[in-house]
């Protein structure tokens, strides 16, 4: 009852500042989402020991530049250069993309790479499907991002039988 | 060990060290390690390796041409996805068209989703296609648009409302609209297919009669030249050709003057329209000496369109084709590829090469390749054949092998001439070259591999060969592997060489006994007695393999098995009297095994007997009886004949062992 009128308070509030700020022409609105904690984000906690994790997963983020590479290669994060939260936006829609079309094929995460005006687009993948199918998702792909995105998009798959587990947690 | 450990460390850590600084902690090395194990072992230092000052360039240089291990640029580079047939190459290679149309399908239904331009400077053929009319008011800009968008029915009706309405269409856009009406043959374009995905059965419109065209054509105040000249070619591609040389007299009769297209296209129509070969070969002359009358200068195409013309003239057409190829050099004209078939081509390649083989040669670089190579096969011309293969190299030539069908018949009959007229060598360097990156032999090829193997005594090669028949596919199909088996078995080799041919043979049995769904099992043939044939030769090494025995034993239990050839089974008791030498000179459990297999099914009713008799002599002088007497029961039936008793025999056996 009061988590009700705690939020229909909060709501009503939201609304008088949308519009107060709209009236001022400069239009800024609260975006809120589920707290995420920094001591959470691509960390593996330790469990029982049967459960297969491969290298990426196991290996938590302060681990990136010792004995992780990155995930996303491109230059918008150099001095001087542009660009940032686009790529960043442009990555995670890839990633997703992916994930959704090749629907348990995955082995392991993309790896994005950026040259010059291409955006190549590494995958791992397992052999569940026939080499047909992929083609064809592959085909899908490249065409639907490169006018997504209005650069040339390459794909470059290679395939495992298993997902490679570096150790069991 | 660890004193001998450190001068190898020097060795391999300080590589740009003075020659003479390693070739001390080398010879300390040796030192310490003949200190160590006391053997006189001498370590061979390698000689220095002197580079040519070009080596570099030259190791860059050769990764710049065709990779030849790799696949077509547009696959993955992954083992599981890569084609290693015709088939599969042409599947794969569809699939993934398939996915860039449901691609393209989706972009252009939704094209708000991909309307925002970053790209700078604009990239069009990124953009989502518009396919539908953006204007809806009844106007000219409406037409233009109509037109441009192939609209066939919606610009005929925009046309109509337009003259109905009493706006007066202009005579350029009435041109327009008939060249599109015209092109189309009043119906809706199709859907634009690529030439790879075209089938056989894309028929050609007919031309209607009183259709929108002529109509709207009749109904023009003041048709000019243009269109006339639409009208005439829309005529000739939908098969109407008496009305086009109507309409053409018309057009004359109004003094207008015919361009360059319309000539081409009356040209082309000119065999159907008359039935005897000189007739037509007069109308096309009457044909060009209007054209040259009215000054209209001809092109490429009005050339290609008097020899696909020349070609429905039989006979006559052959003789008069080498004057206007001569015209042709004389303009400078070279020859549209895109446009002539292999079909003209070699009607052109015909007339050009027993006539004058210099011609030939000035007009190879633009004729289609297979069909060239077709006289090199008959002549057995192979330097010919090599110069074609080196005009693919240059520039843009590759285009000119055409779809990945005509490639491979290309490359078919390239290697098919090699084959027959090279030395081994030769043939071995292009299969390597060409296969599996450029063509997948068929099972014909490989057998003029064998050939050529077998001409020049390179039968050793076999087994590698066999690896890439099974590659590719072909070993379901018999008589290749019979081919193949009848090669290794005809005569005795070196050892070595007989070791692979064993352990080939061996592969080759496995797929008599497969069962994989999907997969034509090999049959059991008469035939199969080349296999036999193999087997004296390779015995003894046979048997040193594992489980062979276990496997020729099963092998000669299927013999048995089939009564009906006579040759079978005759040859199968000097098999088995062959193995049963072998197993008495090496005599363990394996074997024993083997004859087990053996007796699994029971040899027919005439079998002669001696052979049981070295069954029953062995397995009375092994020590292993235990194993031995399950024979026992076979024996029994073997021996039930009336044909062959040798009862004392088997119960004196009966009574000393069980």
């Amino acid at each position: 009852m009061a988590a009700s009128l705690h939020k229909k308070i909060l709501s009503i509030a939201c609304e008088q500042v949308k519009s107060a700020a709209c009236r001022t022409a400069v239009s800024r609105s609260i975006h809120s989402s589920a707290v995420c904690y920094k001591n959470y984000a691509a960390r593996i906690r330790v469990g029982k020991g049967d459960k297969p994790v491969t290298y990426e997963e196991a290996l938590h983020p302060h681990h990136i530049g010792h004995r992780k590479g990155w995930l996303s290669q491109h230059t918008s994060n150099l001095h001087g250069e542009g660009g940032t939260s686009d790529r960043v936006v442009e990555d995670v829609f890839i990633r997703r993309f992916m994930f959704g079309t090749f629907h348990g094929c995955l082995a392991n995460e993309l790896v994005i790479k950026r040259r010059g005006n291409m955006l190549i687009i590494c995958a791992l993948m397992l052999q569940k499907l026939p080499p047909q199918k992929y083609y064809f998702f592959i085909g899908y792909t490249e065409e639907l991002l490169s006018h997504f995105y209005k650069c040339p998009v390459k794909l470059e798959i290679q395939t495992l039988e298993d997902k490679v587990v570096y150790k069991y947690l | 060990c660890s004193a001998a450990k450190q001068p190898s460390s020097t060795v391999s850590g300080n590589l740009k060290s003075s020659p003479a600084c390693y070739q001390f902690s080398y010879s300390n090395l040796s030192l310490s390690a003949t200190l160590l194990s006391g053997s006189e072992e001498k370590i061979i230092i390698p000689k220095m390796k002197t580079w040519n000052a070009e080596a570099v360039l030259q190791a860059l240089a050769s990764t710049v041409n065709r990779d030849t291990t790799a696949s077509n640029y547009v696959f993955q580079d992954d083992s599981y996805l890569t084609p290693r047939t015709s088939r599969e190459f042409k599947l794969y290679y569809l699939s993934q068209e398939s996915g860039r149309n449901a691609a393209k399908y989706f972009i252009n239904t939704f094209p708000r989703y991909f309307q925002k331009d970053f790209a700078e400077p604009h990239i069009p053929c990124l953009m989502p296609e518009t396919l539908e009319l953006q204007i809806d008011e009844v106007s000219e800009r409406a037409l233009t648009e109509c037109i441009q968008l192939r609209k066939v029915k919606a610009a005929v009706d925009m046309f109509d409302q337009l003259t109905q309405m009493g706006s007066p269409v202009s005579l350029d856009l009435t041109n327009d609209l008939l060249d599109l009406i015209c092109l189309y043959g009043d119906q809706e374009p199709a859907q634009d297919v690529p030439p790879e995905q075209r089938t056989n059965d894309m028929v050609r419109q007919r031309w209607q009669m009183n259709n929108n065209a002529e109509r709207i054509f009749n109904m023009m105040p003041e048709p000019n030249s243009c269109s006339y000249g639409a009208l005439i070619r829309g005529m000739v591609k939908h098969g109407s050709i008496p009305k086009a040389f109507i309409m053409y007299n018309d057009m004359l009769n109004n003094q207008l003057t015919a361009d360059v297209h319309t000539f081409n296209a009356l040209i082309s129509a000119a065999p159907y329209l008359k039935e005897k070969y000189s007739e037509k070969w007069d109308l096309i002359i009457d044909l060009l000496k209007q054209m040259a009358y009215q000054k209209v200068k001809p092109n490429v195409l009005t050339f290609n369109a008097v020899l696909k013309a020349l070609q429905r003239c039989g006979a006559l057409g052959r003789v008069q084709a080498f004057p206007v190829l001569n015209e042709m050099k004389a303009l400078g004209i070279g020859l549209s590829t895109t446009l002539l078939t292999p079909v003209h081509i070699n009607f052109m390649c015909k007339v050009l090469y027993f006539r004058s083989p210099e011609m030939y040669i000035y007009y190879i670089t633009e004729i289609i390749l297979c069909v060239g190579l077709i006289f090199c096969l008959d002549t057995k011309d192979m330097e010919q054949a090599y110069k074609l293969q080196s005009l693919l190299d240059i520039g843009e030539n590759w285009k000119l092998l055409g779809d990945s069908f005509h490639q491979s018949v290309y490359y078919g009959r390239f290697f098919n001439l090699l084959c027959m007229m090279e030395h081994v060598d030769v043939v071995l360097k292009w299969y390597r070259e060409l296969s599996p990156s450029l063509f997948y032999p068929n099972s014909q090829r490989m057998r003029d591999l064998f050939q050529a193997l077998d001409m020049d005594n390179r039968l050793d090669i076999i087994p590698q060969i066999w690896k890439d028949i099974k590659r590719m596919g072909h070993d379901n199909n018999t008589e290749l592997v019979e081919e193949m088996l009848s090669l290794m078995a005809r005569e005795k080799h070196k050892p070595e060489v007989q070791q692979s041919f064993a352990e080939c043979a061996l592969d080759v049995k496995t797929l008599y006994k497969q069962t994989d769904y999907g997969r034509v099992q090999l049959n059991w043939s008469a035939s199969s007695l080349i296999f036999l044939h193999l087997i004296p030769n390779c015995l003894p090494l046979f048997m040193s393999i594992n489980k062979v025995p276990l496997i020729l034993g099963h092998f000669l239990g299927h013999l048995f098995k089939l009564e009906q050839n006579l040759c079978f089974l005759i040859y199968s008791e000097y098999l088995l009297k062959q193995f049963l030498d072998c197993i008495q000179m090496n005599n363990n459990s394996e074997q024993l095994k083997g004859i087990d297999l053996c007796l699994e099914f029971p040899p027919p009713s005439f079998f002669v007997h001696e052979s049981s008799l070295t069954l029953q002599v062995h397995a009375r002088r092994s020590n292993t009886l235990i194993e031995t007497t399950p024979h026992l029961p076979n024996i029994l039936c073997w021996n039930s004949s009336p044909l062959f008793l040798l009862q004392d025999d088997l119960i004196s056996y009966h009574n000393t062992y069980c």
